[in-house]
């Protein structure tokens, strides 16, 4: 399955380079000298691909972007109008047949926090959920298995505590056991917030998620958009640009989700009943379970699970998190594994239906970059190692420019770090090929069914996390 | 010194020989990353620019005929 993704993305750039091969394109000439301000000697060249060429990779590009977006959108009105309860019994205009002339009661909001050893950052998670204005009707502490303080320092904080049996799901069996015992409890407008112990909701959060599950009854969840914390040097500031970038990217949408993330989301009982009940028949998974513990990311599972069922679902401006980022290198690629594989494994348990088209095209579009990148790099490689004197090339400078500036402008929101770090391109080019170093990893083990694990990653209770 | 005495001899690079560079597998690789460069830096201003949401100015099908609220009096 990975690997008909790589091969689809060698396949376009084989087809791209044959036609290019077949073009017959001139060969490396010697580049111009001139002389500079009257001092400097410099040798340049002038080269730069013909107009048609130009004209074609820019039509090419505005076109893949235009059929995605137009595709994507297309699928999400049919959702919104459907009326096959068989196939997406979550879909808006059922969800508004249902529930019309009838009111089920305010809005509340009831927090499970899944725990497992989280004794170094749960008072802080609880504290920010407290402070909240109007606080969660009820905070659950879901403790999995936890031999620290998390339990003793849940009660001391006043909040409930759910401790799992026999659970050998972890994160996600753990849920599933909390959800069972409280999900047949809930009106239609008691919603459940799923947060990790490591997030800390932005004041505003509830708010904004209680207004907007007040003013649609057929919204059926809001998701947080995360951004990470500060310190760790470098490493967390890679992180926090990318995340800067991610939520630019949904605020362009509207807020249209990609994944309802696992740091903080809220969703009506309605859609967890549906995804518990579809389990099985529509969606993946054991019957009865809201989420599939075979799944390594839980939460970009569950999306699909919606977006299947027809769910109208958000990630507004409004509900902001922070969440943990990686210290180290070795913390970031053991995350960025169990993603990857994760998102992998979603496609392959769903196959290509239309919900998931976007998320083909997703990893699609990341094997190709892999494939540009490294050809890019390669190309810059034989220059430098064969160039006895340093060529300048203003076209190819100025589109330099261009990508240096279009990493200023995305990150622009993260501060003066942010975009020093996106001033200087080369470190974040090195940033992405690690991340591509991850992907191909991610598909190189799926392809060869190793066991991933899920690595859980104890933070340093630095002054960084705790504010001190 | 060595250096010097090679370079006035062959035409070298640091490690291999600038002939290679006007190699036609070179010249097809250029073209090939220039054509991804392309694509890719149209896509960045495409995101660097203000984006124009067309369905703004088009569309009429979505107007609402009920409040979506969970209050059924509800002003729509």
């Amino acid at each position: 399955m990975g690997l008909a993704i790589v091969g689809t993305a060698a396949l376009g750039a084989v087809a791209l380079w044959l036609a290019v091969a077949a073009g017959a394109p001139e060969r490396g000439r010697a580049p111009s000298e001139g002389v500079l301000f009257g001092i400097w000697r410099v040798f340049y060249d002038t080269e730069m691909p013909a107009p048609r060429v130009l004209l074609a990779a820019v039509g090419v590009a505005l076109l893949l972007a235009a059929a995605v977006a137009g595709l994507e959108r297309r699928l999400l009105t049919r959702a919104r109008r459907s009326e096959d309860g068989n196939r997406m019994p979550l879909a808006p205009r059922l969800v508004m047949a249902e529930t019309r002339g009838h009111f089920a009661g305010p809005v509340t909001i009831t927090v499970l926090i899944p725990a497992h050893n989280e004794e170094s950052c749960i008072a802080e998670t609880l504290a920010s959920l407290l402070a909240q204005e109007p606080p969660p009707a009820r905070i659950v502490v879901v403790a999995d298995n936890c031999t620290d303080g998390t339990v003793r320092l849940a009660r001391e904080a006043g909040v409930e505590v759910f401790e799992t049996v026999a659970n050998r799901h972890k994160k996600a069996g753990g849920l599933n056991q909390a959800l069972r015992d409280l999900l047949p409890a809930q009106g239609d407008n008691d919603c459940v917030m799923i947060m990790d112990a490591d997030t800390t909701l932005d004041p505003g959060f509830l708010a904004g998620a209680t207004r907007r599950l007040t003013d649609d009854r057929a919204l059926m969840a809001v998701g947080g958009l995360f951004y990470g914390e500060d310190g760790f040097g470098l490493i967390g500031q890679f992180q926090r640009n990318e995340y800067t970038r991610y939520q630019r990217d949904l605020r362009r949408r509207r807020g249209r989700v990609f994944v309802l993330t696992g740091t903080a989301s809220v969703f009506r009982p309605r859609a967890l009943r549906a995804v518990a009940e579809e389990r099985g028949k529509l969606l993946p998974g054991v019957p009865g379970d809201v989420y599939d513990t075979v799944a390594l990311t839980e939460d970009n599972e569950l999306t699909i699970a919606l977006k299947t069922l027809g769910a109208l679902m958000v990630s507004p401006r409004e509900c902001t998190v922070v969440t943990e980022v990686m210290p180290s290198w070795s913390g970031l690629w053991a995350q960025r594994l169990r993603w990857q594989r994760g998102a992998l494994e979603n496609l392959g348990a769903y196959g290509m239906r239309p919900q998931t088209f976007r998320y083909w095209m997703q990893q699609l579009g990341i094997g190709y970059g892999v494939i540009a990148l490294a050809a890019y790099l390669l190309l810059i490689l034989l220059m430098v190692l064969a160039t006895s004197s340093w060529v300048w090339f203003p076209f190819w400078i100025g589109i330099g420019l261009v990508f240096t500036l279009e990493r200023v402008v995305t990150v622009w929101r993260g501060g003066w770090r942010a975009r020093l770090l996106a001033l200087s391109l080369f470190p974040e080019l090195g940033y992405a090929m690690f991340l591509n170093v991850v992907y191909l990893k991610g598909v190189w083990d799926l392809t060869l069914a190793r066991q991933a694990d899920w690595k859980h990653v104890v933070q340093p209770d630095t002054a960084a996390r705790t504010g001190v | 010194m060595l250096g010097t005495v090679t370079s006035g001899l062959v035409p070298m690079g640091v490690l291999l020989p600038d002939s290679i560079l006007r190699h036609e597998a070179i010249a097809v690789l250029a073209a090939f990353v220039a054509i991804n460069t392309i694509v890719y830096v149209t896509l960045s201003v495409a995101k660097m620019l203000p984006k124009v949401y067309v369905s703004d100015w088009l569309s009429t099908r979505n107007r609402r005929a009920e409040t979506r609220s969970i209050h059924p009096d509800a002003p729509i």
